[in-house]
């Protein structure tokens, strides 16, 4: 199962994808009570199948249900793309100018050279900061989460941001994180 | 349990069609529900083989002989082992083990990149899927697996082929086809990127751990399978240029070449175009391996018959996936062309790479063009020829060994451009430790030439990789302060990519080793009356007896030899011969009996025996320093596995290490394979039991016989100089008649071509006609390459430096110090 399904729904008790697990294992021990006395290798080839079966019925569970559910998509997003992935963008870029202050230590590389490609490579760095900072965090997540447990509407999203250098706010802040001006 | 494998499949076809489509409609009309849909139906569809692959399993473990497939490829006696590999030993099965592994493969892929890359994962799922239907047709149209008898079924099955009963035999499938299933994940990628437009480096990003992973199974794929060669195929070398082999190390090639120019891209945004191309000629080239050994097309020891239909679909799947992908990539043509894209200098690392791709896909082409040669020559000329080792050698060889340059060459040059105090500084070392190795070696009384360089490149390499990981502990000592154990551990686990790319090298480095003992190698076959012996280098073997050992499923000759070393028995060895109750009409199982020890092995095969006077003829061979060539590989994975480490493993497990740089050394590996020097071989006075081989008389005879390549199928189409069959001797007669005539080397061989009715007995094609093609093509393929290479060259290097300033945008202070802190605390 994927962590959105699993997550969501588990104040509801018993998931529907348990219900095969538990089937899976059923049909498994009565398999194994019924090739009793035949080779170790067609008890296992049972317990496998049973596994197997058990897995296509998930399988088919997770293809019908967004059709069925058509569940919320909760994914943090950054303009068109997934937090996810640019956070990872942001790491591996990290990581490379990390290797060429290295290449660079170990003299394959030139000073000019050097100084043009990390240039580059930190303006690229800056800038997905920059992204990362303005879209919504995992916080605001969390607080829409909350709010809509408690049963209130979502706090409004619109002063999120600070009015003096720009930084993205937290909806319960008074001062400003980055330049400390009041809000 | 036949029909509902069958169902099994049908809805693994249906669902991986509504997979495709509803992810690409997902996508177009931007519907999540379609595309995660979508997503859930690939798992359903490895869900599905999952169950298919188990019933199937259980066919073979209950003896379901119902079953044509079971009843060919099984037999009750069989070892419950070797009924499990039952599955993928025939083609229905194994094209079945594909899909399921593909399936997979591919589920792991999506789960893994789902919200990483989400806007490619919709063709990304749609793209394995629609590969998944194609096999999954093959099957259901052609070649079902569950195909049952429709007259009684037989009460026993055929049983697996003799030759496949091998325990490398039983991993070595399993691991070539997750190599090659490996590589339609990049090529799955590749496709979305293209399709979507969003061709900056996230997808190679998604893509490289990917390639590695099946790159490693391809290598560890082929190693086995030479392993199992040099075990079971009992001719006493691993690597004959055979079609599968050929098949196998096609795209193993090209994977490689990405490898390597995927560092490129990375870290100078060049050859993106090169790149997509790469992944989408990996991709084409697994289809068209198998397509190769499945369909006929060319003969070889373990090709699976004829069979035009099946050729036709594979043919009608190859075209389109060229058309489409190749399409693609010149309609996003624009998007490809390279923001900064230029050379500074030929003397670069970027050039090194360049000419690193150039060779290996010279390799690529001139194995897939040797390798079909005889296919072609055949529908032009309308006779079948054979390309043999000796030509595949001759180019591979020299090839081999500049790869093995370039791979101590590149570490050491600069990017962008090297400076002449910089090349003197970085050379310094390597070029000494190559010169006193190769004084050494000389100085020790050897003189193969091909031998010398590869040994004295061995040492460039090594050295430069010494001098890499030294410098960078130096380095890193500097910066943390540490002991130089600790700046070395340290080193590598911060750069595992790199690190374990030049451990993956040094693999390479001793492959090469491996293969330049070969030169050195001696091979004596001689006839041994019980209780006598002979000498082989510095082992004496006696021939105690033979006996006839039986289990139900086989009859074994075995010899009892005794190994004296140094005048001391070190050892009994048991070479022997089986043959199988159930393949009575193919010639027995020939078991070579192998002593390795890390300087050299002992190979002993029993060629012919008498059982009534205990006399046998035996193959004795030394094979020197081939246990460094699996040595090598082990480390090759070793160095991969540490390149492959997930970038949080440092923070835990300091003392591993890791990177993909390595790639390209391993491409010698296979290269060099037999190429060094013809074998001496020693041709002791004996009777010519079958299967044994007649002293030649004369130096013709014995040039002759090189240049001649045994018929009989079953081996790798060796020289008659070597090859210890029935069908060997026969050959050796008529050449003997022919020379005995007093004919010259070409009437011999123009009245050989009447008697054999083709040319097909000749090691290398005939230099005249249709066939000069083939020995013009590789300067044609050179030639053209050295061309493009330029030309793109020339191109990159007049663009200047114009384009560099669009990211330059003003950076404030406080962001450059946040940068700072998340780079510090990297470390």
């Amino acid at each position: 199962m994927n962590s959105e399904t699993s997550t969501e729904r588990s104040e509801q008790g018993l998931q529907a994808w348990q219900f095969f697990v538990l089937a899976g294992l059923l049909c498994a021990t009565v398999a194994t009570f019924m090739a009793r006395g035949q080779s170790v290798a067609s008890i296992v080839l049972a317990t496998v199948l049973m596994a197997a079966t058990t897995i296509v019925g998930i399988a088919v569970l997770r293809t019908v249900r967004p059709l069925v559910f058509g569940d919320e998509d909760r994914t943090l997003m950054v303009g068109q793309r997934t937090r996810v992935a640019l956070e990872r963008e942001k790491a591996l870029v990290l990581r490379s100018i990390k290797e060429l202050e290295f290449d660079k230590a170990m003299g394959k590389l030139s000073e000019s050279d050097f100084q043009e490609m990390s240039g580059r490579l930190r303006a690229r760095a800056t800038r997905l900061m920059r992204q990362l900072d303005a879209g919504g965090g995992y916080r605001a997540q969390v607080e829409q989460d909350l709010a809509k447990r408690i049963g209130e509407a979502p706090a409004p999203q619109a002063a999120s941001f600070c009015s003096t250098c720009g930084t993205a706010r937290d909806v319960d802040a008074k001062f400003c994180k980055n330049c400390g001006a009041k809000l | 349990m036949a029909s509902l494998g069958t169902f099994l499949l049908l809805s693994s076809f249906v669902v991986c069609a509504y997979a495709a489509v509803s992810s690409v409609v997902g996508a177009r009309r931007g519907s999540r529900r379609l595309i995660e849909s979508g997503i859930g139906a690939l798992y359903l569809v490895a869900a599905l083989m999952a169950v298919a692959t188990a019933v199937i399993i259980n066919a073979f473990l209950t003896d379901d002989f119902s079953i044509r497939y079971v009843a060919a490829e099984s037999e009750t006696l069989q070892p419950l082992f070797y009924k499990i590999t039952s599955y993928w030993g025939g083609l229905n099965g194994s094209i079945m083990f594909w899909v399921f592994l593909l399936s997979v493969f591919g589920s792991v892929a999506v789960w893994v990149n789902k919200e990483r890359h989400r806007e490619l994962i919709p063709y990304v799922v749609a793209t394995i899927s629609t590969v998944e239907m194609f096999f999954l047709y093959l099957m259901v149209v052609h070649k079902n697996p569950f195909t049952t008898f429709l007259t009684p079924a037989p009460a026993d099955g055929t049983g697996l082929n003799p030759l496949l009963q091998n325990y490398w035999m039983a991993i070595h499938p399993p691991s070539l086809y997750t190599g090659f299933v490996g590589m339609t994940i990049p090529f799955a990628f590749g496709l979305a990127a293209l399709i979507t437009g969003n061709l900056d480096d996230s997808w190679l990003r998604a893509v490289r751990r990917w390639t590695m992973v099946a790159w490693l199974f391809l290598s560890f794929g082929l190693m086995l399978g030479m392993i199992w060669a040099y075990e079971v195929l009992a001719w006493g070398g691993y690597w004959g240029w055979d079609p599968v082999e050929n098949a196998a190390v096609l795209p193993w090639f090209t994977a490689t070449a990405f490898l390597h120019s995927v560092m490129v891209q990375e870290r100078r945004s060049m050859l993106r175009v090169w790149n997509v191309t790469l992944v989408i000629l990996t991709f084409f080239l697994t289809i068209f391996g198998t397509f190769l050994t499945r369909s006929g097309v060319v003969q070889s020891v373990h090709a699976f018959g004829d069979d035009p239909q099946l050729a036709r679909l594979f043919t009608g799947f190859m075209v389109v996936i060229l058309t489409f992908s190749f399409g693609l990539v010149i309609y996003r043509l624009p998007l490809l062309r390279a923001r900064n894209s230029e050379l500074d200098s030929w003397v670069s690392r970027e050039a090194a790479f360049l000419a690193n791709n150039w060779i290996l896909l010279f390799c690529a082409f001139f194995v897939a063009f040797a390798t079909m040669f005889p296919t072609l020559s055949e529908a032009v000329t309308g006779t079948r020829m054979t390309v043999g080792p000796p030509f595949f050698n001759k180019w591979m060889l020299p090839i081999g060994l500049v790869l093995l340059f370039l791979t101590g060459l590149g570490p050491l040059l600069a990017w962008r451009k090297s400076t002449v105090t910089n090349l003197i500084e970085q050379f310094a070392w390597p070029v000494g430790g190559m010169v006193v190795t190769l004084g050494a070696l000389a100085a020790l009384g050897f003189t193969q030439w091909a031998a010398l360089t590869c040994f004295g490149l061995c040492a460039f390499v090594m050295t430069t990789i010494g001098q890499e990981f030294w410098r960078g502990a130096m380095v890193r000592r500097k910066n943390t302060g540490s002991d130089v154990f600790t700046a070395l551990v340290g080193l590598v686990a911060r750069n595992k990519r790199r690190y374990g790319g030049y451990i993956v090298h040094v693999g390479i480095v001793l492959i090469f080793v491996g293969f330049a003992g070969n030169a050195y190698k001696r091979d004596v076959t001689q006839l041994l009356q019980p209780g006598q012996q002979m000498t082989v280098g510095a082992y004496t073997v006696r021939n105690d007896q033979v006996k006839v050992i039986e289990d139900g499923q086989k009859q074994s000759v075995v010899a009892y030899i005794s190994v004296f070393k140094g005048g001391k028995q070190i050892d009994t060895m048991y070479p022997a011969k089986a043959s199988f109750r159930k393949h009575q009409n193919e010639p027995p199982r020939t078991d070579a009996a192998i002593r390795r020890t890390l300087p050299e092995d002992l190979y002993l095969v029993l060629a012919s025996f008498d059982l009534g006077t205990q006399a046998i003829s035996l193959n004795v061979v030394v094979n020197p320093l081939v246990n460094w060539v699996w040595l090598g590989f082990g480390l090759l994975a070793f160095g991969t596995g540490i390149a492959l480490l997930p970038e949080t493993t440092f923070s835990f497990a300091l003392a591993k290490v890791g990177s993909p740089e390595a790639a390209t050394t391993t491409v010698a590996v296979i290269v060099a394979l037999m190429l060094f020097g013809a074998p001496r071989s020693a041709y002791a006075q004996h009777v010519e039991l079958p299967g044994s081989i007649s002293t030649p008389t004369n130096q013709l005879e014995k040039t002759m016989r090189d240049e001649i390549g045994c018929t009989c199928g079953s081996c790798a189409h060796e020289a008659l100089s070597k090859c210890i069959c029935g069908q060997a001797a026969q050959m050796r007669e008529d050449l003997r008649a022919e020379i005995d005539s007093g004919k010259n080397h070409d009437q011999i061989i123009s009245s050989l071509i009447v008697k054999y009715g083709g040319e097909h007995f000749l090691s290398q094609p005939l230099d005249r006609g249709f066939n000069r093609l083939a020995w013009l093509f590789p300067y044609l393929l050179g030639g053209v390459g050295v061309i493009g290479v330029s030309v793109v060259a020339m191109r990159w290097s007049k663009h200047g430096h114009d384009s560099e300033t669009t990211d330059n945008a003003p950076q404030d202070a406080a962001m450059n110090e946040r940068l700072d802190d998340e780079l510090r605390n990297l470390d």
